[in-house]
């Protein structure tokens, strides 16, 4: 009977090397276990030396195919997680409001291309506000950067996209309707939610009564409004997490030309390089808050507000731990990418 | 304990082919003699990591299986790169050793 902690260990290795070591390794274990010798240890070493090897890939034969995948796996986890992570992090500087004495400073000038003049309601109209401290322009800008970041590092990826999915198309391979199918699923999930924007719209009420507070519609079926509002953000949700899924799959299986991989290799760097700037001006977003309440104390300010200051801390630990993934899948294809240019003659 | 503090100090690629430049050994031997050479003892994650980096550089080969084991012999190229290591080696070693001896005297 075989040793299941050691099958489960073995299992984590890839199928190349499984294919050529595992019988020995098998047989070894047995001797080292009969010896008197952890199973736990033993296990332990294994996974240990599994993970080295997924890492590295050292040792794993010269062959196109291996090589292909690998470099399409590392290319997928070095932006995917992006798409998890960086709306979470606008979910997390939550809505920004300015704050004086005066009273709620509006904001129209708060925009990513906007003057910076700041103004407050008087009784007369608009007047001067006071101004934002050093801290709380720090804030403000690294707001404006978080934004241009993050639709910035959405057009690379959806340039990536598109090249995977004419990659996709491209190619001869036996299961490339499957992949493609799989590379859509994103504008399967908009389309989705597009058809419940239009059905909310006609199934919606769009006459209203109206008598101070209370407001009746005089047309439609507000229940299925509702009901249907509900159901798009449950798909909304769902869709893009299960697009992130499908094309991370799509990216893994598809067999594409070396032109497409060079291009998802140049994608995957660029990719890891704006995560780790989102990084930076997150950090540097967070740092502002808190400084900003020791430099107003000191004379009249107007205060960035935030909503969700609590989730700063876990945030910038998640974004830590995958930027850094991102980084490192990121120089795996590019070792990948050259090992495949450099050393494997298709 | 000061010398538990300076950290392990035995490269295990040197250690492999030091073990093999004895003959040809399957993975359990290996070990074996590793653990009798120096005292440590590799898993077989470490060991079949070593190999298979060492199998791909052509410093070792596999023989043919023996049963469930198979062994596997140092190459020309192997034996090289351990000469030049222990070379290496060597040389820091005698230094180190006529400067302990300087220390010892003053």
């Amino acid at each position: 009977m075989r040793d299941s902690p050691v099958e489960a260990a073995l299992s984590c290795y890839p199928a190349w090397w499984r294919d050529r070591y595992a019988d020995e390794v098998r047989s070894l274990s047995a001797e080292l276990r009969s010896d008197g010798r952890a199973a736990s240890r033993i296990t332990f070493d294994l996974v240990r030396g599994a993970l080295r090897v997924r890492a590295s890939a050292e040792g794993m034969p010269r062959v196109h195919d291996l090589w292909a995948t690998r470099t399409q796996l590392s290319i997928a986890v070095a932006t995917l997680p992006w798409l998890l992570v960086a709306p979470l992090v606008l979910f997390a500087m939550g809505t920004l409001r300015l704050h004086s004495a005066a009273g709620r400073v509006f904001s129209p000038q708060l925009t990513l291309i906007g003057s910076n003049s700041l103004e407050v309601m008087g009784r007369h109209g608009p007047v001067a506000a006071p101004p934002l401290t050093p801290a709380g322009w720090m804030v403000v800008d690294s707001s404006r950067a978080l934004m241009v970041l993050f639709v910035g590092t959405l057009l690379v990826l959806v340039v990536g996209w598109g090249r995977l999915i004419g990659g996709i198309a491209d190619s001869n391979a036996p299961q490339r309707r499957k992949a493609a199918l799989l590379a859509w699923a994103p504008v399967f999930a908009l389309l989705a939610d597009a058809g419940l924007v239009v059905a909310r719209v006609m199934v919606g009420p769009s006459r209203y009564f109206s008598s101070g507070r209370l407001v009746v519609p005089l047309n439609g079926d507000p229940t299925a409004a509702h009901a249907l509002v509900q159901t798009f953000w449950v798909v909304a949700v769902g869709g893009w997490l299960v697009s992130i899924v499908c094309v991370s799959v799509a990216a893994g299986r598809a067999e594409v030309a070396r032109s497409d991989l060079r291009f998802g290799r140049t994608v995957s760097v660029i990719v890891s390089v704006l995560f780790a700037m989102l990084l930076a001006a997150y950090l540097t977003w967070g740092i502002g808050l808190v400084v900003q309440a020791r430099q107003a104390a000191h004379g009249t300010f107007t205060t960035v507000v935030t909503s969700n200051e609590d989730l700063w801390l876990p945030m910038v630990l998640l974004l830590l731990f995958v930027a850094a993934l991102s980084a490192l899948a990121a120089r795996a294809a590019v070792r990948s990418w050259r090992v495949i240019s450099v050393e494997i003659v298709r | 304990m000061a010398s538990k503090r300076l950290g392990r100090t035995q490269d295990p690629t040197i250690l492999v082919l030091t073990s093999l430049s004895g003959g040809p050994k399957h993975g359990y031997a290996v070990i074996k003699d590793i653990e009798s050479m120096c005292g440590v003892s590799f898993g077989p994650g470490t060991l079949y990591g070593v190999l298979t980096r060492l199998e791909q550089e052509g410093m070792v080969e596999p023989l043919p299986t023996e049963g469930t084991r198979r062994p596997y012999r140092i190459t020309a190229t192997g034996a090289s790169v351990l000469r030049e290591r222990l070379g290496v080696t060597l040389a820091v070693a005698d230094v180190a050793f006529r400067r302990l001896g300087q220390l010892g005297a003053s």
